[in-house]
């Protein structure tokens, strides 16, 4: 009797284990209800049950199907998108995808393929986009050719692929991007690149190791960009791309490849070629002189980031056609180094990020009259004077990107220069204005200013005048005297402003009246300071804002300031130091019913009392004033009370005729 | 009855134990006189393999090392920061750019999810003197969506 119970006994618990295993394994994540489902990383050997056959889109990368043939997804039948990133799949067996109408785009990067059956791509209607990354193939043949007319995008990156030259049958006329980055192509001939017939191609041939092409090999073919990156030998990179057109050549290298110097005779191939838009980032150039440039006349955008450059020589002839010059990451000391006048019809001119301080000088790029952008951001720029001398000549200015420069002192209408700028980006600079006047006059169609963390008085209520179509307005970091926003403050010339940021400004209060003149605005950012619940004053004429009042001082918010939140469209009160209890009730009930209005409201939490602390706002739930049950006590306790009083007053009454 | 205790102990043997997640083992990415570098992967879904070539006391610029990885996420942009701790809180943070979307500086910069990357060359740093000690740094890389790449305890005994 025994035994046979505890064989039962040991089979019951054995089977109890296995159930908490399943228990303890998650399911697939809802990104959005029927259609996307994110599966990665469970270890699952099979779709699971959970997933709904209406599923679109499926994450279903790091799992386990060695695997996949006609039954594996059958049931998903309206996928659009499925990643199967390494699943460890080694096998696709015939009609894997043969109900799957609908599917556009097959990712199938890192898994370690061995056969690809001649049907398993058969099914879809219209395949887009195929992602074979990093799958071990050597052969273009090992792809099947059936179905695959509408390919759009073919990324065969990371392979072993050594010759590009498709199949006979393989259809290319489709193709907009052909990534072949990182293989073993060592040498392309003429016929290789037969069938790739197709205009506005984009072709990565990055990091392959070319050792050498045949002459002309592309030639008369049109592409819309050509990626040589990572090349050890660009005069026959050059030299095979003859008589070829392309609307973006980049050929730029990488700090782990060995490259060439580039001297002026290795860029001579480019006069063969039609290009557009060039990209030669970090190389160096030796022997740097006006001839390096003989075959860039006719580019439109050229970028030479990180190129070691200290100066561009003088004397460049040609350069009519040049749009956009990039010359970030360089070693330029003063900015007359570029020697700007040979690039007269240039709109966009970026100097990012230079490695030695940047000295403005005067008048440098005096020249550039046709200039709309410039970007001087993060080169260490000081300018005690700024910035009609600097800027002089740019009329035609419309974006200007000073931020992160070292220090910069305004005169009154310091941009003079350029009166038709829209942006201006002056963030994260020890800004000096060294008149009461506003720096900023004359800039009537300036949209977008950005002062944040300028180490600015932000009380002085001159600072922008003139700015009459001002739309965004970033003043975060700066500080106002005694941490106040007044009545009269420097918003009012700004009456036009939509987004209005005044983050960290360790602002304490703001005066009921201080942005009565803001008609207009749409978005305001207050987060990060210290205020309290009369703040909110200011805002009672405004509707629909974004507002952001997050990590201030907000604990109690009275009854009557509740309309003013309610009629904004997002409010974020998280990070504020908010009291649950029953002084707060009505804020606590409003914000419950209000959640759909409320931006970050998982971060909405309760700092009082101590019990509480901690607890989301929207999980609390307080019984303030008397409930139906106090009443109801209340009322029996009166009567008894009054019965009692009856009996007291009897009792007493009696007592008293006794003793007369 | 002795049935009934038999089949429990053998049932707390072989059913699963709590939901800890098992800790990665700790590796030694170099190992020498004077320095001894540690690390342990601080990512719960994998682990990396890294070594340094020839470390010493006195760190020499550009050293060479190897690293690799799975990638969990796209890299088009990936951003390295350390931080020195004692005691758990963290005294000295580091930033730093390997990869961003206009300026790839490495050759994997803009791999893809589910590559593999296997990097062997320079670190591009500068050199400098390791002081005598026991450090612990925590290094994490994430892409240009803050979505983790790697994560690594690091101890750093220098003798």
């Amino acid at each position: 009797m025994a035994l046979p119970v505890s064989c039962l006994l040991v089979a019951m618990l054995f089977s109890a284990s296995c159930k908490a295993t399943t228990f303890s394994d998650q399911t697939c994540t809802e990104k959005e209800a029927n259609k996307t489902y994110n599966c990665e990383n469970l270890g699952l050997r099979e779709i699971p049950d959970t997933l709904p056959n209406t599923t679109e889109f499926l994450e279903f990368s790091f799992n386990f199907l060695p695997a996949i043939q006609n039954t594996t997804f059958c049931r998903l039948t309206n996928l659009i998108f499925l990643d199967l990133t390494r699943c460890q799949i080694n096998w696709i067996h015939e009609d894997t995808f043969q109900s799957h109408h609908q599917l556009d785009t097959l990712v199938l990067t890192g898994n370690p393929l061995i056969f690809m059956a001649e049907t398993s791509l058969l099914g879809p209607r219209a395949l887009k986009h195929l992602f074979l990354i990093q799958t071990g193939i050597s052969n273009l043949e090992f792809i099947p050719v059936h179905n695959l007319e509408n390919l759009e995008s073919l990324y065969l990156g990371s392979n072993y692929i050594s010759s590009i030259k498709f199949p006979e049958n393989f259809p290319t006329q489709n193709l907009k991007v052909l990534d072949f980055q990182n293989n073993a192509l060592h040498f392309l001939s003429r016929e290789d690149l037969n069938a790739l017939g197709a205009t506005n191609l984009s072709l990565n041939l990055d990091s392959n190791d070319l050792k050498g092409m045949e002459p002309g090999a592309f030639h008369a073919k049109a592409f819309r960009s050509l990626r040589f990156g990572g090349i050890l030998d660009v005069p026959v990179i050059l030299k095979g791309l003859q008589n070829s057109t392309t609307q973006s050549l980049w050929l730029g290298t990488y700090w782990d490849t060995e490259s060439q110097d580039l001297t002026p005779a290795m860029l001579e191939g480019l006069c063969e070629m039609s290009v557009e838009s060039i990209s030669l980032r970090r190389y160096h150039f030796s022997d740097l002189s006006a001839t390096t440039f003989r075959c860039f006349t006719g580019l439109r955008e050229l970028d030479l980031t990180a190129a070691h450059l200290k100066e561009l020589p003088s004397g460049i002839q040609g350069m009519n056609s040049l749009q956009k010059l990039v010359l970030n990451v360089n070693h330029f000391e003063q900015l007359c180094q570029i020697n700007a006048a040979s690039f007269p019809a240039l709109t966009d001119l970026s100097i990012k990020g230079n490695l030695e301080e940047l000295d403005l000088g005067a008048g440098c790029l005096e020249k550039l009259e046709n200039l709309r952008r410039l970007d001087l951001s993060r080169s260490g720029i000081k300018a005690s004077d700024c910035c009609n001398l600097q800027l002089k000549g740019l009329h035609r200015l419309q974006h200007l990107n000073l931020s992160y420069a070292e220090s910069i002192g305004l005169r009154s209408q310091a941009f003079q220069e350029s009166p038709k700028l829209e942006v201006l980006d002056l963030a994260f600079i020890h800004l000096t204005v060294r008149v009461p006047q506003s720096p900023f006059q004359n800039l009537p169609l300036l949209q977008a200013l950005n002062l944040s963390h300028c180490l600015l008085d932000a009380s002085n209520q001159h600072l922008l005048e003139g700015l009459r179509g001002l739309r965004q307005l970033n003043l975060q970091g700066n500080h106002f005297q005694d941490g106040s926003l007044s009545k009269t403050n420097l918003l009012q010339t700004v009456a036009g402003l939509e987004v209005l940021i005044l983050s960290s400004c360790e602002l304490l209060s703001i005066d009921p009246q201080a942005f009565l003149g803001l008609g207009n605005v749409t978005h305001i950012d207050l987060s990060h300071n210290s205020l309290t619940e009369s703040s909110v004053d200011a805002l009672g004429h405004l509707k629909g804002l974004y507002l952001n009042l997050a990590a201030n001082s907000l604990r109690i918010i009275p009854p009557r300031l509740l309309p003013i939140l309610a009629q904004q469209s997002t409010i974020n009160l998280s990070h504020n130091p908010l009291d649950c209890t029953c002084s707060n009730a009505g804020f606590l009930t409003w914000f419950r019913e209000n959640l759909h209005r409320l931006e970050d409201a998982e971060e909405t939490v309760c700092a009082n009392p101590p019990s509480l602390r901690g607890v989301k706002l929207s999980d609390v739930d307080l019984s303030c004033g008397l409930t139906a049950l106090g009443i109801f006590f209340l009322v029996v306790f009166l009567f008894l009370f009054t019965i009692l009083l009856i009996f007291a007053v009897k009792f007493l009454l009696r007592w008293k005729y006794q003793h007369i | 009855m002795k049935g009934f205790t038999a089949a429990f102990l053998i049932w707390t043997l072989i059913s699963p134990s709590g939901g800890a997640p098992p800790a990665w083992p700790t590796h030694t990415a170099c190992k020498d006189s004077s320095l001894e570098v540690l690390y342990q992967s601080c990512d719960p879904s994998q682990d990396f393999g890294f070594s340094i070539d020839q470390c010493s006391q006195h760190l020499k610029s550009n050293i060479n090392i190897r690293f690799g990885i799975i990638l969990r996420e796209d890299i088009k942009g990936l951003f390295l920061d350390a931080s020195l701790l004692t005691g758990g809180e963290s005294v000295l943070n580091y930033s730093y750019p390997i990869c961003e979307e206009d300026l790839p500086n490495f050759s994997f910069c803009g791999k893809r999810k589910g590559e593999q990357i296997y990097y062997a060359g320079p670190a591009n740093n500068i050199g400098f003197d390791i002081p005598k000690g026991n450090y612990q740094v925590l290094l994490k890389l994430y892409n240009e969506k803050h979505s983790m790449v790697a994560c690594a305890n690091a101890t750093i005994i220098c003798s």
